[in-house]
């Protein structure tokens, strides 16, 4: 009995010489940043602001709170995310239900569907931004500013760039999310979709009954990745915009506090703003695609 | 009521012709088992019947319906997949429902269909579970069940037993058998396996290369083959074959390769007549043959030196030379035979079997 203990006592000490690497990087890449955003958002750490740094507790998040820009940029940020992240599901779904099955030429629109994730995106986003705001004056700058002034006329100043960087993240995302539910329907038994063919001739039925179900983790895990890049973005709506944040996430919010105004209590807070509420939604879909033993059985 | 007919049926992919000019009439009732080894067409054969491929050319019927152009819902069969195709978000219940629950049948009914087919499986226990909680033979069975509670006019089965230990695979085989006693439907059933063909069909096709070899009931598959690829494939062990020159000498013929001359079987004497003085194959099962003793006659025995020795408790399988030529003998338990060793052995004559050796087709 004794000597099962003691093996007991040194196989958990091997675990944990195993896991110190893990744990190591995980201190420092992730746990050190986090805390210390943590902590900056309770400060005014600020690089332009003489004298210590001083701890104002919740000051921070209650000003931005109060700050309709605050407000005007979430909203902004979960619209973004929800608008893309439902369009790139619906046409993820659609590639990917056609890229299952074999045709002439497969490989061509495979690789036409793929070519937008596989571009570098700090290239493509420079195309898009030169289509839909063309740097050289031609008959087709100045229908495409045409097409600007329509759309901002008709929904608002910055409409256009909005709109713009939605559809960038859409033609993006999307590509992305074909060939990774294709992944997932390959990893179906063919047995599995074959044995609903032959009890429902309506595709419709059989993609409600099975596919989904069958695609739920894979589907959950396609909105998880979305959902967090679009939280995330603030690169393409940078550079899609030039710098000109007509209408901002939370990310460029933050990044216009901290880098051009200095303001790290703030932007810390507000960066760390949404993250309860990304939180939770991801809580559960983490559960849709990962769930516990106890459900399973 | 339904029997299954394909006429002409052919199967062509891009480059590959996978089922050729089958011709095939299913009783009504009638366990029919296509067999023959992977890549031969039987899967696609049934495929096609289920109406998972399209049909090159040629003709299926089911009952009196020719079924082409019919969507395989509508062809009033079910289907056991290999790999029991179960679906792991749904519970046993739901499984077995899906089929009734897609065509819209009443609550009531489909609980009763179910609790009948669970019944007949004795899997009521497992109704709640779901299928990553079952056993492979407790999935096979959800599989089986989810077939029976359509009451379909005929029953596929793709290689449903592949999957399952060599132990279950025979006590499935049992079950399957009295299952189909007892529901009296028509069945067509795939696989590779010779000993499951044997065992399950009323009646046996065996394919290979897309073409059917033969078909007819399993003694008449092994006791006159068609062919030599039919005789090869039917029985375990394979029949032995020999190629042998047929001679002319004393009155009578006689089957000469190194180290064997035996007598060609008075049944085979009058067919083999043509073929005097060229080669043909030999065929011996080898359970057809014996360590001789006194009362065999000397035309029917040779000697060979043993190789290998397998003894298997019911029987000894003895791996024997002969000239170039290597043999598998099926012999008694109590048999003391050792490696390296002569033995005399006797071949039973009425159970030799002689094949052409270019068409390879029986004499």
């Amino acid at each position: 009995m004794r000597v099962a203990t003691t093996a007991r006592r040194r196989d958990i000490q091997v675990a944990y010489l195993l896991l110190a690497p893990t744990l190591l990087l995980l201190l420092t890449a992730l746990a050190y940043p986090v805390g210390w955003e943590v902590w900056t958002s309770l400060t005014d750490l600020s690089p332009l602001k003489d004298g210590p740094t001083a701890f104002v507790g919740l000051e921070n998040y209650r000003h931005f709170l109060a700050d309709p820009e605050f407000w005007r940029a979430a909203t902004v940020t979960v619209v973004y995310a929800a608008v893309t992240s439902v369009a790139k599901l619906s046409l993820g779904v659609g590639f990917a239900l056609l890229l299952a099955r074999p045709f002439r030429g497969r490989a061509l629109v495979f690789l036409a569907i793929f070519l937008p994730w596989a571009y570098p995106a700090s290239v493509s986003v420079i195309g898009w931004y030169w289509t839909l705001n063309p740097p050289i004056p031609t008959a087709y700058s100045v229908f495409m500013g045409n097409v600007k002034y329509a759309v901002d006329g008709v929904l608002g100043g910055g409409a256009w760039a909005f709109l713009s960087v939605t559809l960038f993240n859409i033609w993006r995302g999307s590509s992305f999310i074909g060939v990774f539910l294709l992944a997932g329907i390959n990893a179906v038994p063919p047995e599995l979709f074959e044995c609903a063919v032959l009890e429902s001739k309506s595709a419709w039925r059989r993609f409600w009954l099975v596919t989904v179900p069958l695609l739920k983790p894979f589907l959950a895990l396609a909105v998880f990745l979305s959902l967090t890049t679009a939280f995330a973005d603030l690169a393409n709506v940078w550079m899609l915009t030039a710098g000109r944040i007509v209408y901002p996430v939370v990310g460029t919010h933050a990044y216009w506090l901290a880098i051009r105004g200095g303001q790290f209590g703030p932007a810390s807070a507000l960066s760390l703003a949404l993250v309860p509420f990304l939180l939770a939604v991801l809580l559960i879909l983490f559960r849709m695609f990962d769930p516990p033993e106890k459900e399973r059985a | 009521m339904a029997q299954v007919m394909m006429k002409d049926l052919n199967k062509k992919y891009d480059e590959v012709h996978a089922v050729k000019d089958v011709n095939l009439h299913i009783r009504d009732k009638e366990f029919m088992v296509l067999v023959g080894p992977s890549g031969c067409g039987k899967s696609t054969t049934l495929r096609m019947v289920a109406g998972l491929e399209e049909i090159t050319s040629g003709e299926i019927s089911i009952g009196d319906r020719v079924v082409n152009d019919l969507p395989p819902k509508d062809r009033d069969i079910a289907m056991v997949f290999q790999n029991y195709a179960l679906y792991p978000h749904m519970t046993v219940y739901d499984n077995m429902a899906f089929g009734l629950k897609m065509r819209k049948f009443p609550k009531v009914e489909i609980q009763k269909r179910v609790q009948d087919a669970a019944e007949i499986l004795g899997i009521q226990e497992l109704l709640k579970r779901k299928p990553r909680q079952l056993s492979g033979g407790q999935r096979q069975r959800v599989a089986v069940g989810r077939a029976i509670v359509r009451h379909p006019q005929v029953f596929l089965f793709d290689e449903p037993l592949s999957n399952l230990d060599a132990k279950l695979r025979v006590q499935m085989r049992v079950e399957l058998k009295r299952l189909h006693e007892r529901l009296e439907t028509t069945a067509i059933y795939v696989t590779h396996d010779q000993v499951e063909a044997m065992t399950l069909g009323d009646r046996v096709v065996v394919m290979k290369d897309g073409w059917i070899q033969q078909v007819g009931e399993p003694l008449e598959l092994y006791g006159r083959p068609a062919n030599k690829f039919v005789a090869g494939f039917i029985g375990s062990p394979s029949m032995n074959f020999v190629d042998v020159k047929v001679a002319d000498a004393n009155g009578a013929l006689w089957a000469e390769t190194q180290g064997i001359r035996v007598k060609v079987p008075p049944i085979h004497t009058s067919r083999l007549v043509p073929y005097k003085g060229q080669q043909v194959t030999m065929g011996v099962r080898p359970e057809d043959l014996h360590p001789a003793s006194g009362s065999d006659p000397r035309e029917y025995c040779f000697d060979a030196v043993v190789d290998v020795v397998e003894p298997l408790g019911s029987e000894i399988l003895l791996d024997l030379r002969v000239g170039n030529n290597t043999i598998v003998a099926r012999v008694e338990p109590t048999n003391r035979v050792k490696v390296h060793e002569s033995t005399r052995l006797a071949l039973t004559p009425d159970r030799a079997h002689f094949f052409d050796l270019k068409t390879e087709l029986a004499i």
